[in-house]
């Protein structure tokens, strides 16, 4: 069985470069929505048992890039259509921010963690493909621990706000655990942004005493192709 | 739970070398490049003009990354005689891509093209993101769903829109792509060589369909290969490079020869990451000398880079259709501008011609940057 260990949410910078000058020495050449990510996640991976050892499942940003990013998209696209792009050199770091699975190579190289990983795309909805993953791999007693990470910021090209939420799941009995996602055909719009999914999720658990629950994903929050519930069992 | 065995019935590839999974092979049987010179970054002035264009599809199309998978996803579709909606969808559109489009800066986003890619398949749809091993690990997530029953058939695979100048730039940065010096520009490529000098960037697309055994049987479907091993692992060691002795990337084959149940002796062959970066084709030699053991010289390696370039989130589907050939046939292609082999990255390369070897088991491997690695196990069905 698949039980929750540690959940944070992790949306204040200047919090975490004044309180933490090490995790963010180590984070701060990074576009927001990692940083916040690994904030988050080196929050729950205090309860981890052992961290090299956990499978690491990140989604990566729904809007990737930063403000850096895009401000040199325009240098580049103007070059092109004025014809000066010439010896035009790009900064390595800017380049880190444009790739996908960011989050958890850093992750990977902070913890020494060589176990499984799984890295899913900014699409819409793929946070409940996340916690599906969690439980396939736990249940099938691949790994003890699974780690659960996602960071989003509302608009890249501004350096706008964002969060970062991890979850730490694992096979040893806790108070709340994690029993299924089921899904249900429909259509519907949807807000790709998988922290802010988690992290209603995360409202929901918290609101919730004890006993079955069943979170019936808000429509905004799935992939746009099904309904999805997660049901938990809070003791 | 048993687990069920795993085939492919369906294969779909637009690369470099032409827009069929049979161009494709005779480009790599015929030791041909399709890297050339790219008129549109000849244009834009920058100093990396070479890559692997898709000629299908024109550059010009706004919808070029959905056309470029749709067209792969359905060729498969049509081989294996499945339709979407009765498959899962395991795949990645690689990176948001940032370019000049006619109405100014242009900016494709891999998740929503991955969301309109899904809408016609049915669940799981799982969008990879992996960096370069985003295709194997496509492949072998689909596989592992349906080996644990999870789903009974999906198309796995991935797409890749990248060959634009803000790419071309921003890798040449990493120094991780050939910078042009007047050479050939099919020569751009070269893995494992003496020359090398980096990747050439590429689009493409690959797509393979998945089922149970026993659902090809019943449906009277030709099985093409099967899919017996997966692994994956991270290196833990650096964002650009791999470890010098590829400890990463030995990992994961280990992992993908554990879970297939077979050992280093009863690979007959290695479709190889082959980048042609200087510490990425070591790092990977290395992995390989130390998994086969006093073995090493004898198991054929090729890879696909030189003659497609490095299509991202496409190229390990790419390199496992090309595996699925040789399980097929027993023939492993060259790799296609290796002439020199250099210190350090001995293996028993496949060089100038395919070697017909009776090949029936095939590893084939993706090493992403950040230090994913995923590796894939194909055999042919008998």
């Amino acid at each position: 069985m698949v039980y929750l260990v540690a959940a944070a949410q992790e949306d204040d910078l200047a919090t975490m470069r004044a309180e933490k000058p090490e995790l963010w020495r180590h984070v701060r050449r990074y576009n927001k929505p990692v940083q916040l990510a690994l904030a988050a996640a080196d929050e729950v991976m205090k309860f981890s048992q052992d961290p090299s050892t956990a499978a690491v499942i990140s989604l990566a940003p729904c809007q990737p890039g930063s403000a850096d990013l895009y401000s040199w998209g325009h240098v580049v696209t103007s070059g092109m259509a004025n014809g000066t792009l010439g010896n035009l050199r790009m900064n390595p770091t800017q380049t880190l921010h444009a790739v996908d699975n960011l989050a958890m190579s850093a992750f990977a190289i902070a913890h020494g963690n060589h176990a499984y990983c799984l890295g899913l795309g900014g699409a819409a909805g793929q946070a409940w493909c996340g916690l599906e993953a969690v439980l396939e791999r736990l249940n099938a007693g691949f790994e003890e621990e699974a780690l659960l990470m996602a960071g989003d910021q509302d608009a890249a090209e501004d350096g706008a706000s964002g969060s970062g939420v991890a979850l730490l799941f694992s096979t040893r009995v806790n108070r709340v655990r994690l029993v299924s996602v089921s899904r249900s055909p429909a259509i519907v719009d949807v807000v790709p942004h998988a922290t802010n999914g988690l992290a209603a999720l995360l409202s929901a658990i918290a609101e919730h005493r004890s006993g079955l629950m069943s979170y019936v994903v808000p429509p905004q929050h799935t992939d746009g192709f099904s309904t999805v519930t997660v049901t938990l069992e809070i003791s | 739970m048993s687990k069920r065995r795993v085939v492919i019935t369906g294969m779909g590839a637009l690369s470099a070398l032409g827009a069929t999974t049979r161009d494709l092979w005779n480009g790599l049987l015929e030791n041909r490049s399709g890297v050339r010179r790219v008129r549109r970054l000849v244009e834009s002035g920058i100093t990396v003009t070479s890559g692997g264009e898709v000629d299908a599809v024109s550059p010009d199309n706004v919808d070029r990354d959905h056309e470029i998978a749709n067209r792969a996803i359905d060729d498969a579709l049509a081989e294996s005689k499945r339709v979407a909606a009765e498959c899962g969808f395991i795949w990645s559109t690689g990176l948001d891509t940032f370019q000049l489009g006619a109405t100014g800066f242009l900016h494709r986003s891999a998740g929503r093209c991955f969301s309109n890619l899904a809408s016609r398949f049915t669940g799981p749809r799982r969008m990879i993101a992996a960096a370069c091993a985003s295709g194997t690990q496509a492949v072998g997530e689909a596989f592992r769903l349906i080996q644990n029953g999870h789903v009974d058939a999906c198309v796995a695979g991935g797409s890749s829109v990248m060959l634009t100048p803000f790419y071309l730039i921003g890798f040449a940065g990493l120094q991780v792509v050939a910078i042009d010096n007047g050479d050939d520009p099919s020569l751009a490529c070269r893995p494992f060589d003496k020359k090398r000098k980096g990747f050439a960037l590429a689009d493409g697309a690959g797509a393979v369909v998945l089922e149970t055994l026993e659902s090809a049987r019943e449906r009277g479907a030709t099985v093409l290969a099967e899919v017996i091993g997966f692994g994956v692992s991270q290196d833990a060691f650096d964002l650009n490079r791999p470890c010098d002795d590829g400890a990463g990337a030995e990992l994961c084959m280990r992992r993908a020869l554990a879970d297939a149940e077979l050992d280093g002796e009863q690979i007959d062959a290695v479709n190889a990451h082959a980048t042609a970066t200087y510490s990425g084709d070591l790092a990977e030699a290395a992995a390989l000398r130390k998994l086969f053991a006093n073995r090493w010289r004898d198991v054929p390696v090729s890879g696909s880079k030189g003659a497609i370039g490095h299509a991202m989130a496409a190229a390990g589907v790419l390199e496992a259709i090309v595996a699925a050939q040789t399980c097929a046939t027993g023939i492993v292609t060259p790799t296609v501008n290796l002439r020199q082999v250099d210190d350090g990255c001995e293996l028993d390369h496949v060089i100038g011609e395919p070697r017909d070897v009776n090949a029936a088991t095939v590893l084939s491997v993706s090493f992403g940057m950040g230090g994913q690695n995923a590796a894939v196990i194909l055999k042919k069905y008998v």
